[in-house]
């Protein structure tokens, strides 16, 4: 429930009609669709090509030095954040802690994913720490530690999932989920577990397919052309990262967590959910005899819950009518190999909903790096630093939603389409298995616009 | 007279919707036709 107020301002002014925007983007997600079954005949984005970066510049940025002050920088800014959290003023918007959380780290991540690759892998404290520690202890046995655990095939990515849905639960359903404090104990409490899990799996492993932050930010680093490989960065076709995700189990359900967490935050702002929420919540109250915010809380879980459920119910619809075309193919195969289509949709998803508030409460960080603890410190002289609220126009915002989201859903499509392709050994078969998916894109897109649309607020 | 006064409301609902009945409705004859088509090829067997 965290700074509520996404939208900052109201539209009221559009220069055409809301609706004719909804018209709109199903036209352009009907023509790329025809367009891609007309030229698109095979696939294009399944190969693995990569070149370096020009002047050794990709092995500079791969380096072991950069890699170390990346891991330092991101252990600093870890350390800051608990520290505030515990030490710091509990005011959400006068502590580092909540915006760091909630703006930079959950937000700012997404678009540097999308645009520079997997610049988290970089920063990531956990793997930081977990890399550290065994590098440490090397040295103090002077020995090679003992081989890890093998990861087992059917955890998957299924850790990962967990993890983002239990961020996004706090963040939406856990009252005070905003708190400083309540924020450094769950970073404690997930740094223990995932350290469990580094010790147990490896750190490599667990990064690469449980550290939930870690896979997140993977899967939208898949869409960047740029790309680490043999300790060199290098360049590759934009989105042809994804087609070559490892098909572990729990991929579909993280996909499904992300989507539908991300709307199930824009339908708590709807009238549809605010007018029934009090009534479930008090039957809550009068049945279970919980405390008004427990029987809230409990409501909100139960609410992301089914539209996580929802979301999955609507992309299996999509997967079953595809099955129906023929190809010999389960659905739970085509349910992973469709899946990788889905990530540019959460990226538009994420960027539309949260558009708004990473630019204006991103701000917030010139105050907060001089008073982190909010405490009246103003260590680079920029405390005083207000939110500027006037950066862009409402229409703009709007403008910039409805592209977000249109560009995302026809870049799965692009990726559905073209593993279509690859996938059924005749042409018609493929695009005809695409009339559904172009089903699922239209219904996500629709959504999508609802979601950040005024209408039903 | 309830009803008829709401109709204004729907009438927008749909337009909002216009693009999912459109899909839908293509999608149906698409499939229909689909039948069809392997209906009268099995029957030429």
């Amino acid at each position: 429930m965290f700074l509520i107020a996404h939208g900052i301002s109201v539209r009221t002014d559009l220069p055409v009609p809301e609706v004719i925007f909804w018209w709109a983007a199903s036209i352009v997600l009907a023509v790329s669709f025809v367009a891609l079954a007309v030229l698109w005949p095979k696939p294009r984005l399944e190969d693995r090509a990569w070149r370096p970066l020009p002047g050794g510049i990709g092995r500079v940025l791969a380096s072991r030095v950069v890699e170390i002050v990346c891991g330092a920088i991101g252990l600093f800014l870890f350390a800051l954040t608990i520290y505030a959290g515990f030490e710091g003023t509990q005011s959400t918007t006068a502590n580092w802690t909540p915006i760091f959380v909630y703006v930079i780290f959950w937000l700012a991540f997404v678009p540097l994913s999308v645009l520079f690759g997997d610049i988290f892998r970089a920063f990531n404290p956990w793997r930081a720490i977990g890399r550290a520690v065994a590098g440490v202890a090397r040295r103090v046995t002077r020995s090679e530690l003992p081989e890890p655990l093998a990861y087992p095939a059917w955890l998957g990515r299924w850790p990962a999932a967990a993890g983002i849905f239990g961020f996004a639960a706090l963040e939406l359903v856990v009252s005070g989920g905003d708190k400083p404090e309540t924020l450094a104990v769950a970073i404690l409490v997930y740094s223990a577990l995932t350290f469990v899990g580094m010790a147990l799996y490896g750190v490599e492993q667990w990064t690469r397919r449980a550290e939930a932050f870690g896979v997140y930010y993977n899967l939208f680093s898949r869409i960047s052309p740029f790309e680490t490989r043999d300790g060199e960065v290098g360049l590759r076709k934009p989105l042809s990262g994804l087609p070559h995700v490892e098909q572990l189990p729990g991929t579909v359900p993280l996909l499904m967590v992300m989507i539908g967490t991300v709307s199930f935050d824009g339908f708590t702002s709807k009238r549809t959910w605010n007018s029934r929420s009090p009534d479930i919540s008090q039957s809550f109250q009068d049945h279970l005899s919980l405390t008004p915010e427990h029987a809230l809380e409990l409501t909100f879980l139960l609410g992301m819950l089914a539209m996580v459920l929802l979301i999955s119910g609507f992309y299996r619809l999509g997967i079953l009518g595809a099955r129906s075309v023929g190809g010999g193919f389960s659905a739970t195969r085509l349910s992973r190999e469709f899946v990788h289509s889905l990530v540019p949709i959460a990226v538009a998803y994420v960027g539309a909903h949260y558009f708004t508030l990473l630019l204006y409460q991103g701000q917030a960080l010139a105050y907060l790096a001089s008073d982190p603890l909010g405490h009246g410190s103003d260590i680079f002289g920029t405390a005083g630093t207000e939110v500027s609220y006037g950066l862009i126009g409402s229409n703009v915002e709007w403008y910039v939603k409805v592209a977000m989201i249109v560009t995302g859903h026809v870049a799965g499509l692009i990726l559905a389409h073209d593993r279509a392709v690859a996938l059924y050994r005749d042409a018609r078969e493929a695009v005809r298995s695409q009339y559904w998916m172009l089903g699922v894109m239209l219904g996500f897109t629709l959504l999508a616009i609802w979601l950040v649309s005024e209408s039903n607020t | 007279m309830l009803p008829i006064a709401h109709a204004g409301h729907w009438l927008t609902g749909i337009a909002y919707f216009l693009p999912v009945i459109c899909f839908l409705v293509w999608l149906g004859i698409t499939q229909l036709r689909e039948r069809r088509a392997r209906g009268g090829r099995g029957r030429e067997r």
